[in-house]
């Protein structure tokens, strides 16, 4: 089961999809495009613990995190 | 003697105030005028605080989960972590909280320069953090083209409130 956080004021939202099912996969997408193209960012983390910005959807991770767009404070 | 002395100390009080009150002004016109900076009025949300310790300890969770062993090691004990910035290999200091808490690190490991970003819209302090990192761990360029940078004073008693 993978997973996409996205950070909101809420703390984070999950959404939880089967990777492996062809649907699931298409809605996951769905909202990967919506999400960065509202600003924001997404990552996974590598096997080494490295985070990567990712600019599509990556199936095989276990968690993307979306985090919004950044401004300067 | 002692109330020529009072009469000095009130006068330069009422100066500093007043000097204080003018920047304190000057400051607020010039956020207004920048529309791209975080919305003030997303911390009126209506019930944002409700449930506010919840969220803010899932953020924590979050941060926790994501950072490698030594900055978890690092902000366990001292409520900061260390990032390298993946463009220039310097190193910053983001501090526990949601803004102005990031430092840059001179050579000898000291705050030099503080850098302010951001993710847009209120999140807790544990999500802010998150996404401090992972910009200056991978688009060090792009988060600091948006930061605003601030003056870390380096005398001897900031040295206290840093360490």
């Amino acid at each position: 089961m993978a997973t996409q956080i996205v950070m909101d004021r809420t703390g984070d939202t999950r959404h939880n999809f089967d990777a492996k099912n062809a649907d699931a996969l298409l809605k996951a997408e769905e909202r990967f495009r919506e999400l960065t193209g509202a600003g924001f960012t997404a990552a996974v983390r590598t096997a080494s613990g490295e985070a990567v910005v990712k600019r599509t959807l990556d199936p095989t991770a276990d968690e993307t995190l979306f985090f919004p767009r950044l401004v300067g404070g | 003697m002692f109330r020529q002395l009072l009469r000095n100390a009130k006068e330069r009080l009422r100066l500093f105030l007043s000097e204080r009150g003018r920047r304190a002004r000057v400051l607020r016109d010039r956020l207004r005028r920048q529309p791209d900076r975080i919305d003030p009025s997303s911390r009126f949300v209506p019930g944002f605080r409700y449930g506010y310790g919840e969220r803010e300890a899932r953020g924590l969770e979050l941060l926790k989960e994501w950072l490698s062993p030594e900055q978890f090691a690092q902000y366990d004990a001292k409520s900061y972590f260390e990032v390298t910035g993946c463009h220039s290999g310097k190193r910053y200091r983001i501090n526990h909280g949601a803004s102005m808490n990031i430092h840059e690190l001179d050579g000898a490991g000291r705050p030099c320069v503080g850098w302010c970003f951001t993710p847009k819209g209120y999140l807790v302090a544990g999500d802010v953090m998150l996404a401090q990192k992972i910009a200056l761990e991978t688009d060090e360029r792009g988060a600091l083209a948006v930061a605003n940078k601030f003056f870390v004073p380096t005398g001897r008693r900031n040295m206290l409130l840093h360490y």
